[in-house]
């Protein structure tokens, strides 16, 4: 006695599309196989809703309570964020995670004309693609160690500057003027490479075509690349800018290797704030507070981002 | 005179064609030339660090930090040292790290595997509630999940310390967990399945094959090749990432190898050659997958951001 729900569709014949959505001619809403789809989901959702769901929900709880794991989270309205409001070191810890966002429109820029210089079908160009993303799939942990060491007095970054003339003397890990901008450089060096490869798939996206009707119109190669190529890679570049940003406000892996938010407190960013209150000082509540704080600026700074490449929408 | 003109002209035109076309080529080898130096300059930027922590690795002694070409000596005194390093072990760190790589993989592309399964493939109530939902999630802020995440590890009871062997499983437990709800995989996996023939599931089913085993016998093969890409980024996502388990795991003994490599540098730093040695190790395996498996990252990486 076996079912052929396989007729059904030789009577009423369906699009393959709408099979596509119904998950197969043969696939009968029954309490069965609804029980055997969610059997197959269990593992993934219970794993899902317990480190990625209830951190959104208790985190946002936490952030109006008093709460340090040993007794129960006891509330108390807004006195978290008062608290961070009179509290200087927040203060410069965001000032300095907003002073980061300067690394993106650098990096943005530098990984478009690094992708327009390896899309050029140049021989040997593949080397170049691979070297540009090895920091890319190397961990922070010895990215960071790797750059603390080029950073040395005695080290080559100041070899190198020395030899332009730009020598300052000491590190620039140790500089409180320079420290923020030598980690910057960390992110913008290991970052490149993986925005590079998602605009050079833009770039591919665009096609020739288009590019070459331009040229025979008589356009220069600048006004292609303004009039053509830039609209075309409009959502490439919301996507990567939104990334950018995002991660640019939630720095924290470079500093911590690093500097640790020194020297003198120049490079301590508001999530180091976050992390050092829960991490150091066990004040849980204080710390989901900070991270509300700067949640609320990743998703104004988001929004700017839409607003400024129009929504990334490619024909503006 | 009219003769000649007729016979002029061509001439002419083909010659500051040619004149052209010659120009336009020392144009464009002036504009290649021009772009390699740019992409060479950039490569050194990307690289020499690297090379440059190798051959300094090699040192036996000399002035450590010094910008340099060639080591000036050869010796593999830091490399022993460090792998016989008795403040931390680094044998146990490649231990730890792998047993985390095998498990943290295995349990994240088994789940997100099965998981894409219902929703590209089976109709039941809620699919597209749950889809939509795992979609929000991926948006919603989520700056205090590292906090949360600890406090949820503390109150399962991962971090208690009774005997040795129980606490070591516990602890790896604690590093893996949090990061095998792979939204990204889903997404991956269910983008892969999608591309399988319906009319494939269709006649298994009405032979009367189990669920399971058309996942098993059609999906998982037919879906290889993304299966393959996922596996080998998330090895390295694994192997690379060392924050969380520093921050929370009380066993110094238990950390993975990039976080063992800064607990290194802490109790090494009278000889910074000898951690240099160890991030030379640390890096080592990944730049092998990434040579061997370099369109799998370019691949899986618009992939992921398609989603």
């Amino acid at each position: 006695m076996r079912r052929l729900p396989g007729m059904t569709t030789t009577q009423r014949r369906e699009s393959r599309r709408a099979q596509h959505a119904r998950g197969g001619a043969g696939a009968r809403v029954t309490v069965r196989s609804t029980l055997i789809a969610y059997a197959f989901m269990l593992p993934f959702l219970a794993l899902l809703v317990l480190y990625h769901t209830w951190p959104v929900f208790f985190g946002t709880y936490l952030a109006f309570t008093k709460y340090n794991i040993i007794s129960p989270p006891e509330w108390v309205g807004l006195e978290n964020f008062r608290t961070l409001a009179a509290d200087s070191q927040f203060w410069s810890g965001l000032k300095n995670s907003l002073k980061y966002i300067l690394v993106v429109p650098v990096i943005q820029l530098l990984a478009i004309g690094v992708a327009l210089l390896v899309n050029r079908p140049l021989r040997g160009i593949g080397f170049f693609r691979t070297a540009y993303y090895v920091p890319v799939v190397t961990s922070f942990a010895v990215v960071g160690l790797i750059w603390t060491w080029m950073y040395q007095q005695d080290g080559p970054v100041n070899a190198v500057l020395g030899a332009l003339g730009l020598h300052r003397g000491g590190s620039l890990l140790n500089n409180p003027l320079t420290a923020l901008y030598a980690v910057m450089f960390v992110t913008l060096w290991k970052g490149i490479g993986y925005y590079m490869v998602l605009y050079l798939a833009g770039l591919q996206a665009i096609g020739k075509e288009l590019e070459e009707a331009a040229v025979i119109d008589g356009a220069t190669r600048w006004q292609v690349f303004l009039n053509v190529t830039l609209p075309g890679l409009r959502p490439t570049i919301l996507v990567c800018s939104l990334l950018s940003t995002v991660s640019a406000i939630k720095v924290f892996e470079e500093i911590y290797v690093m500097t640790q938010g020194g020297p003198a407190g120049s490079t301590y960013t508001a999530l180091f704030y976050t992390y050092s209150r829960a991490f150091v000082d066990f004040q849980y509540g204080l710390a989901a507070a900070g991270g509300i704080i700067i949640a609320v600026i990743s998703i104004l700074f988001g929004l700017l981002n839409f607003k400024l490449t129009r929504g990334g929408k490619a024909d503006a | 005179m009219l003769k000649g003109a007729v016979h002029d002209q061509p001439t002419t035109v083909s010659k500051t064609a040619a004149d052209l076309k010659a120009r336009k080529r020392r144009r464009e080898r002036a504009a290649n030339l021009a772009a390699y130096l740019v992409l060479g300059v950039i490569a050194v930027i990307m690289l020499y660090p690297f090379y440059w922590t190798f051959i300094t690795s090699l040192e036996p002694t000399g002035n450590i930090y010094q910008a340099k070409l060639l080591p000036s000596g050869v010796s593999l005194k830091n490399y022993v040292e460090v792998l016989t390093g008795t403040t931390v072990p680094f044998w146990r760190l490649i231990l730890n790290s792998l047993i985390i790589c095998t498990a943290g993989v295995s349990l994240t592309v088994t789940l997100a595997a099965l998981a894409a399964y219902p929703l590209a493939k089976m109709r039941f109530p809620g699919r597209d509630l749950i889809f939509y939902a795992i979609l929000v999630l991926m948006v919603l802020p989520n700056e205090a999940g590292l906090i949360v995440n600890y406090i949820t590890t503390i109150k399962l009871g991962l971090l208690q310390q009774t005997s040795p062997v129980l606490d070591a499983v516990r602890q790896y437990a604690a590093v893996v967990l949090p990061g095998i709800a792979s939204i990204v995989g889903l997404f991956l996996l269910r983008q892969a399945y999608l591309g399988v023939p319906i009319e494939l599931i269709e006649a298994a089913r009405i032979d009367g094959a189990r669920e399971l085993t058309i996942w098993r016998r059609i999906m998982l093969p037919l879906a290889l090749p993304t299966i393959v890409a996922f596996s080998i980024l998330e090895f390295v996502a694994y192997w690379n990432s060392f924050l969380w388990a520093r921050i929370m795991l009380p066993d110094k003994n238990l950390m993975p190898l990039s976080a063992g490599l800064l607990e290194l540098s802490g109790t090494f730093s009278t000889n910074s050659r000898a951690v240099m040695a160890g991030a030379v190790i640390t890096v080592l395996p990944i730049l092998v997958i990434f040579a061997f498996g370099q369109k799998y990252f370019m691949k899986g990486l618009e992939g992921a951001v398609k989603g």
